[in-house]
């Protein structure tokens, strides 16, 4: 029987077309890379396809949220499907870090970016791609009175089921807002280095809110009046205001708004480290940084490629202030937080 | 030429035979008879391999193959559902031994039409599939499938048992002939003792794991060695103590009243009260038969015979009459049962 | 003679090198995995922990999803005992006109379960599904969810598990003796009390099973909550898939997939218990076939034609529709207009020309395929080995090779994930996580058993003295094997293989957990093609791998039957010569879900076996 596991093992890879890493350990050239990102929708995945392609690169293309990307770098990293992975922010790129993911590479442009937004380490295993805020943004025809800051939501009976609430934990903005707020509670003494009254502010949270629907845009929910207010990372606003129709206001809270910068990293022990470090080279470079952010409205960190940006959106993400967050004591409790909210405040 | 020397089967719990001696001679017809679950077919297994015995040997031409595998032994074997391989056609079926022996395809094919013809089987049903065949054309398959291989011995178990009746006939006989013909020394397993009767050169009774009785079909039936035999050969009375007093008071025999006494059916003669004998009876001329009084109290018609049941002291006694045509008797009727003693069987009462 | 001495067993290098391949794969993925699981739950780094049993007790929202799943599990039972009996007494029993065509629709669910129906029920119904928008403009208060939580759940459940009631009930029911009818008829029994007291008795210990099938179905439900469940209305297997996902929470997970296996023994120990209990086995030696009853009622003859097309309709519809709407543009799809107009077969040229979207479609029939030969050619000697010698060792394996019928599949798969995500010396230092083969372990351990039985039917049925006879005439063990045994069985086998390969076809529940990123399987991509529309193609596509779906597994039906139809009569045929032989009529069983668990196992096989031993019993 294990004869003939293997065999079909070999008859998998063979028989569906595109020839995987998978199991094998087998270095071959023409392998496409394998690049995993929460950063493939609204067009980017395709756009990046086709733009390596022109630039000979073969890529292919998995998408996930931020959270489910990390767990299955995690969780394959004895056997890494993955070549590259961009677009989580730093704190799932500090968790990949430290559970041994990542292969330290210091990309051709390191110099054109700001290295304190890249991996702390002097061992550099990430670097910054773009970096956007995430941000409490709300429709300005139904909302006559913005709110000051995201507890206003559960606090003022106004907004009371007016916003809409994460429904899944696995998604990046969701956990950055998370992390934004419990981080306000910091606690040494509180559960998981949270406040009582920081949990409390996450109960309400859940218990005033809107559930999100998987795959519909909260943008298309102002547009049909099912929700007036919710969290949207900076960058993503200007294009569904078009597309939507919407005119959207954007909440700035004197403490300021959480900042995900998302990251690029080779992954350690796949089979084609040399394409990969070759790719990076190429997607982080200022030219494709910067028709990647003209194209999708990104704020790019290279600034070289800042240069290309759309005046608009740098404009846009001057408005708001740096939230002054602890990232370390974020990465440390991440997991727990997210499991005690999938466990307990999540309905 | 075979011998089983104290053989006994045990399997799990259940003691399949607990005891078996018995020499089958060259070219002879042995039959082991016995009802189910009597170990005659577990000897005969035992025999052809397919059952170790769990102590004792078997003895085949004065050499000892208890270890030997079935295949080493030089014995061929009809099953009781014949066993034919469904996924082969008629002539792969026979051929199949010939080819496990790397037998040549000319050799083969020759081989394979000389039995065929033997057990009148045509070139066209060769071909077929053994699913296409009727009983009776399977059974051939069967016998010739082990005679190809032209072995010492033929053991046949239960071969008739799933043909009808008209069939198992006519089989038995050709059979026989087959048997006859070549000389080959056969071991038959039945239940049906017309068969064992009518086929066999000597009979092995079986009951319970054990032999009750080895003889000649005519000894097994005239001279049955245990009320077992007796009663499971042939078709006979108990009588009871006190009739088998008043065949001791009428003449001066060995009958034991205290013994199990058994009277075969066709040995009473039958008499109205006048003292004429109904159907084709005959007198015993040695005239030393004991006159019985009864009364007829059943009667069923077969046809060749009917039978009666006489009601006659503290017995009732089957008798059968081989019909004429003539006036028949009936319930209720008096009438005179006439009997030799000598032809009463006595048994040792068990425990 | 069967009984044989483990010493011989151990001379054939057949059955040593069987053996040991056996030995390997039962503790690699039949029994490490699961005991590593436990071991991962209570006691990761070595020490006893009761941290993940304390989180989840404080976890409102898994003792609700805890609480739903038993409640779906209860009343599924008794929903789809209600319907289904409906369903085999209008097919089997009573006298209906078109009955067979009525039977036909109630088993589209054959071709039509798991993930697909869920699909297929909320493209249909659910919020922006077809009907939904037909219906919308004439109901103006209508809640375009309507289609969703509970009420979906178990509507599209109770449908999918009615087949295991048209399988075992309706053989059942065909097997009742008709002569006891018309002796309680003769009696002055009404239909309703000949229904009750004489014939739904004699089935009771396939209601039973069919019962605790269900129970156990609506236990592990997986897809249809997903799909159809919303937030209200959470249960177990999707919570378990969340926490699985996330390696810090892994320990929950494997805590209520071992809640879930817990609660699969003991609904299989009561069954086994109540089994014991009251079979009624036919006293006729020769059971008369059954006839159909006329209802005599005419009212309620009225009414049950009624109900039973009613009942008709809502089956066939989704299918009906979706049949319909795979000729439909997209713009049409998402509008609901169903015009002759709009006819094209740009969905079908899409799905078969574009790599990418007929991708899961190959890879689906590429696992399911490899599984089904893998899981029978395997089993063929193993199998046979364990039929052949019964010793303890052989005992022991047969047991063994049944865990995957009490754990929860994905309990298997969790079980799986945890321990081969790090190089494991029983794999030879291989990690199978992240691998496309491990799917495949998964779709092989999870079809271990029913093949296993099945196969092991249908080497019973065959005549053992052929057996004997090839020894007689100097075979060898592999050549009787290759040339006597092998053709015997292989019809059966193939057979089965089929069966297992049309069940895995639009496997979600083990795929979901297992497969590897680029080699999704076909149920993975319905699943996704469920969710919200990005893509206007998705839903269109998603109705033309459910045709082609169907239509590759009505084929392999085709083909089972169609085997088995002509096998059946050269068999019955042969078992007119034959009569000691035990009816040969392999007990093959199609489900569609592949969900026969050893509940069934006893009342499946209308034929079962003969007794093993039946060399000590011979004379």
């Amino acid at each position: 029987m294990s004869i003939a596991l293997a065999t079909s093992a070999a008859f998998l890879f063979t028989a569906c077309g595109g020839s995987s890493d998978g199991a094998g350990a087998n270095d071959e050239a023409g392998e496409p890379l394998i690049v995993y990102t929460n950063s493939d929708s609204e067009g980017r995945g395709e756009w990046l396809q086709a733009e390596a392609e022109a630039e000979g690169f073969d890529i292919e293309i998995v998408g996930a949220g931020g959270a489910d990307a990390t767990n299955k770098l995690i969780a394959e990293r004895n056997n890494p499907i993955a070549d590259v992975v961009f677009g989580l922010n730093n704190v799932y790129y500090e968790q990949l870090k430290s559970e041994d993911v990542l292969e330290p590479y210091t990309p051709a442009w390191s110099g054109e970016v700001d290295e304190t937004l890249a991996d702390p380490d002097d061992d550099k295993a990430y670097w910054p791609l773009v970096q956007q805020a995430i941000v409490l943004t709300y429709n300005e025809d139904a909302v006559s009175e913005a709110p000051e800051d995201w507890p206003d939501l559960w606090t003022d009976d106004r907004y009371s089921d007016r916003y809409e609430r994460a429904s899944s934990m696995a998604g990046a903005t969701t956990q950055l807002v998370m992390a934004g707020i419990l981080s306000r509670y910091q606690d040494e003494n509180g559960d998981l280095g949270v406040s009582d009254e920081g949990w409390q502010q996450i109960e309400q949270y859940f218990q005033n809110g809107v559930p999100a629907e998987k795959d519909v845009d909260l943008f298309a929910r102002f547009a049909e009046g099912d929700v007036d207010l919710g969290q949207m990372p900076s960058s993503s606003i200007p294009g569904r205001e078009e597309a939507y129709d919407v005119t959207a206001g954007v909440v700035s809270p004197e403490v300021g708004v959480p900042y995900a910068v998302e990251q690029v990293a080779v992954v350690r022990g796949s089979d084609n480290q040399d394409t990969a470090k070759e790719f990076i080279d190429w997607f982080g470079s200022g030219d494709v940084q910067g028709r990647w952010a003209a194209e999708f409205d990104a704020l790019p960190v290279n600034e070289v490629a800042l240069e290309q940006a759309p005046p608009e959106v740098i404009e846009f993400n001057e408005q708001f202030t740096r939230q002054d967050i602890d990232y370390g004591f974020v990465q440390e409790n991440l997991d727990s937080w997210v499991e005690k909210i999938e466990l307990e405040y999540m309905p | 030429m075979i011998r089983f020397d104290n053989i006994k089967v045990v399997f799990d719990d259940v003691t399949a035979i607990s005891e078996l001696d018995l020499d089958v001679s060259e070219g002879e017809f042995f039959t082991l008879l016995g009802p189910s679950g009597c170990g005659k077919t577990t000897a005969l297994r035992t025999l052809s391999g397919l059952v170790s015995p769990t102590s004792g040997d078997i003895y085949i031409d004065g050499r000892a193959v208890t270890t030997l595998p079935s295949d080493k032994r030089g014995v061929g074997m009809v099953f009781q559902n014949y066993a034919l391989f469904p996924s082969m056609s008629v002539r792969e079926n026979i051929a199949f031994g010939l080819k496990v022996r790397r037998t040549s395809a000319d050799e083969r094919r020759t081989l394979v039409t000389d039995i065929a013809r033997r057990v009148d089987l045509s070139d066209d049903q060769l071909d077929k599939n053994v699913a296409d065949l009727s009983g009776g054309q399977q059974q051939r398959v069967a016998i010739a499938r082990a005679l190809v291989l032209k072995p010492k011995i033929l053991l046949l178990d239960e071969p008739l048992s799933n043909l009808d009746a008209k069939l198992r006939q006519q089989l038995r006989v050709e059979l026989k002939d087959l048997q006859v013909q070549s000389g080959i020394t056969t071991v038959y397993v039945t239940h049906d003792q017309d068969e064992a009767l009518t086929m066999s050169d000597r009979i092995a009774v079986f009951n319970r794991g054990r032999v009750e009785q080895i003889g000649t079909p005519q000894e097994i039936y005239e001279k049955s060695a245990t009320e077992f035999v007796c009663t499971f050969i042939g078709d006979s009375t108990k009588l009871g103590p006190e009739l088998v007093s008043r065949l001791t008071d009428h003449s001066p025999s060995r009958l034991d009243p205290s013994r199990l006494s058994y009277l075969r059916v066709e040995k009473v003669l039958l008499e109205d009260r006048a003292g004429a004998p109904t159907g084709a009876q005959q007198r015993d001329p040695a005239g030393s038969t004991v006159s019985l009084e009864g009364r007829i109290v059943a009667r069923s018609y077969h046809g060749q015979h009917s039978r009666y049941t006489v009601r006659s002291h503290d017995s009732d006694v089957k008798v059968l009459v081989k019909e004429i045509g003539a006036s028949t008797l009936d319930i209720g009727h008096p009438v005179h049962l006439r009997v030799d003693p000598a032809h009463v069987l006595q048994y040792q009462a068990t425990a | 003679m069967r009984t044989r001495s483990a010493s011989r067993m151990l001379r054939s290098p057949l059955v040593v090198v069987t053996l040991i391949i056996l030995t390997w794969f039962s503790a690699a993925f039949l029994l490490w995995p699961n005991l590593n699981l436990l071991a991962e739950t209570f006691f990761p780094g070595g020490e006893f922990t009761g941290r993940a049993v304390e989180r989840l007790l404080s976890s409102d929202r898994a003792m609700r999803s805890l609480a739903n799943s038993f409640l779906l599990a209860v009343v599924l039972s008794i929903t789809v005992n209600v319907v289904g009996i409906f369903v085999v007494l209008v097919t089997q029993y009573f006298r209906i006109r078109g009955s067979r065509i009525l039977w036909l629709g109630y088993a589209t669910t054959f071709l039509f379960g798991g993930i697909v129906l869920a699909a297929g029920y909320k493209f249909i119904y659910g919020s922006d599904g077809i009907v939904t928008e037909l219906i919308a403009p004439y109901f103006p208060g209508l809640d375009r969810d309507w289609f969703s939580g509970f009420f979906a759940v178990l509507f599209v459940m109770t449908l999918a598990s009615t087949t295991n009631h048209l399988l075992f009930l309706g053989n059942a029911i065909r097997d009742v003796d008709f002569q006891t009818i018309e002796a309680a008829r003769n009696m002055g029994a009404s239909d309703w009390t000949i229904l009750r007291r004489v014939v739904l008795p004699v089935l009771k210990p396939t209601l039973f099973a069919v019962t605790i099938l269900s129970f156990l179905v609506g236990l592990g439900a997986l897809s249809a909550p997903q799909v159809l469940g919303g937030e209200d209305f959470q249960t177990i297997t999707p919570i378990i898939l969340t926490f699985a996902n996330s390696s810090s929470s892994r320990d929950i997970a494997a805590l209520l997939a071992l809640v879930l296996g817990a609660a699969t023994i003991i609904m299989l120990a009561i069954m086994s218990r109540l089994e014991r209990g009251g079979t009624y086995h036919t006293v006729a030696r020769v059971a008369a076939p059954l006839q159909k009853q006329r209802i005599s009622n005419p009212v309620v003859n009225v009414v049950v034609h009624v109900v039973a097309y009613v009942l008709f309709v809502i089956y066939i519809s989704p299918l009906v529709l979706i049949f319909l709407y795979s000729f439909m543009d997209s713009a049409s799809i998402s509008a609901g207009v169903l015009s002759p107009d709009r006819f094209t077969l740009e969905n079908y040229t899409r799905v078969l020309s574009q790599g990418s979207v007929l991708r899961p479609f190959i890879v689906s029939i590429v696992y399911s395929g490899l599984s089904a030969i893998i899981t029978v050619g395997g089993l063929l000697f193993v199998t046979r080995i364990i039929q052949k010698y019964r010793t303890g060792l052989t005992t022991t394996f047969e047991y063994l090779l049944h865990i995957p019928w009490i754990l929860p599949a994905a309990m298997i798969a969790l079980g799986l994930v945890m321990t081969y995500d790090e190089p494991s010396p029983l794999l030879g230092g291989a990690v199978l996580s992240g691998t496309t083969v491990i799917l495949l372990v998964a779709f092989v351990v999870v079809k271990i058993p029913f093949t296993l039985r099945m196969l092991k039917a249908a080497f019973s049925s065959v005549n053992e003295s052929m057996e004997e006879a090839a020894t007689i005439m100097g075979a060898g063990a592999l050549y009787t094997f290759r040339r006597i045994l092998l053709p015997a069985v292989l019809p059966t086998a193939a057979a089965i293989a089929a069966l297992n390969f049309n069940s895995q076809l639009d496997d979600y529940d083990t795929a979901v957990f297992l497969a590897h990123p680029l080699y999704q399987p076909l149920g993975l991509q319905i699943k996704a093609n469920t969710e919200g529309g990005a893509d206007v193609n998705a839903v269109a596509n998603t109705f033309v791998y459910t045709v082609l779906l169907m239509i590759v597994m009505g084929l392999t039906m085709y083909l089972v039957y169609g085997r088995g139809s002509r096998r059946g009569r050269k068999k019955r045929r042969s078992a007119v010569t034959a009569p000691t032989e035990p009816a040969p009529d392999a007990p093959v069983v199609p489900t569609n879900a592949g969900e026969a668990h050893p509940a069934l196992g006893a009342t499946s096989e209308v034929n079962p076996p003969p007794p093993v031993a039946s060399g000590s019993t011979r004379q």
